[in-house]
């Protein structure tokens, strides 16, 4: 049930078609986890506290770096050398009283990573290195939740949403890794893509509109021009080619 | 028959900054070997010493994924083939 001041605050997205007061209390009761406090979890995270998700889990074992500062905007000046988690509860509170924040400082690893993820709506992969995201993409598809992948390099940004079972996985459609190293980017790149990733975390839990699934978005900062790629769903594919088309997340 | 090849921005650097190569070939294997004679500093950017496509490349025609025929996968004239990187960075 959503108090007086939740209708108050929440407003104006309310009176979105399709959304209203209880695609507002669904938002309410969701529990989503960004796996990363950085670039792409910055952004996800903050439209995730305004929208009033109830339950936010941020993940991250970093401290804040002044490196970091061109792009993780949860995380300012007098944040360096403090743990991320606590920079971003400290901003997310400010932000959003009514938004339980919940911090977790571990490194993902495939021993731990069912365990951070349960009992959550959708997963935001906001991950800096591939190997993780292939160990949360895998967490998704074995607990059928859904998982929205964003990824950046430079001025250039990819998104996709799986729904485990039913369309393509991240390891349907990439199969190798990249070298791990230092890549470059400037904050407007993860702004753009944290944000679908926030958006598409709000229609996964709301039943809003066409989820991007099945589709690569390829976001070209340059030449500030979206290419939408087909992706299928591979049957061989060793993280969810078990699964059954028809399964439900 | 013409096959136009839009490729990464991180190529470019072996391209003179061409984004779109023009080709011809009957399939994409074909159609990269020709990019990478006209450009062949690109060859290691797509193949590796094995003369293997590298697992992080993607290659898509007409905006769909090529996979599994990959380089075997026949096109004809007026395709577009997209090269994507894997990327991981956030």
């Amino acid at each position: 049930m959503l108090t007086e001041e939740e209708l108050e605050r929440y407003d104006r997205q309310i009176m979105i078609r399709g959304l209203g007061e209880k695609g507002q209390e669904k938002l309410k009761q969701a529990r989503v986890v960004i796996a990363g406090a950085g670039g792409l979890g910055s952004p996800a995270a903050i439209y995730l506290t305004a929208a009033g998700v109830g339950t936010i889990q941020i993940i991250d074992h970093d401290k804040v770096e002044l490196s970091n500062l061109n792009r993780q905007v949860l995380h300012w000046d007098k944040d360096v050398g403090r743990d991320k988690i606590e920079s971003a509860r400290e901003k997310l509170s400010l932000l959003n009283r009514n938004v339980r924040i919940e911090m977790v400082k571990e490194t993902i690893t495939e021993a731990n990573v069912s365990r951070l993820v349960a009992g959550c709506d959708v997963i935001i992969d906001a991950m800096d290195n591939l190997p993780t995201r292939f160990i949360l993409n895998r967490a998704a598809v074995e607990n059928r939740i859904p998982f929205v992948h964003g990824a950046i390099y430079g001025l250039e940004g990819r998104v996709m949403t799986v729904l485990p079972g039913q369309t393509a996985c991240l390891r349907c459609i990439y199969r190798g890794l990249t070298p791990r190293g230092k890549f470059p980017v400037i904050g407007v790149t993860p702004a753009v893509i944290g944000c679908i990733q926030a958006t598409e975390a709000i229609k996964c839990i709301t039943g809003l509109g066409q989820l991007l699934t099945n589709r690569l978005l390829v976001y070209d900062g340059l030449k500030m021009k979206f290419t939408e790629l087909t992706v299928k769903k591979d049957p061989d594919c060793e993280h969810c080619g078990h699964l059954l088309e028809d399964s439900r997340p | 028959m013409s096959i136009k090849i839009n490729l990464p921005s991180y190529f470019l650097p072996y391209t003179n900054e061409q984004e779109v190569v023009e080709v011809k070939g009957a399939t994409i294997d074909a159609c990269l070997k020709q990019l990478v004679r006209q450009f062949p500093g690109l060859k290691k950017m797509v193949f590796d010493e094995k003369g293997k496509l590298h697992a992080y490349v993607g290659l898509y025609v007409n905006g769909e994924d090529a996979y599994p025929e990959q380089l075997a996968k026949p096109v004809k004239e007026g395709d577009e083939i997209h090269i994507l990187y894997i990327i991981g960075g956030g």
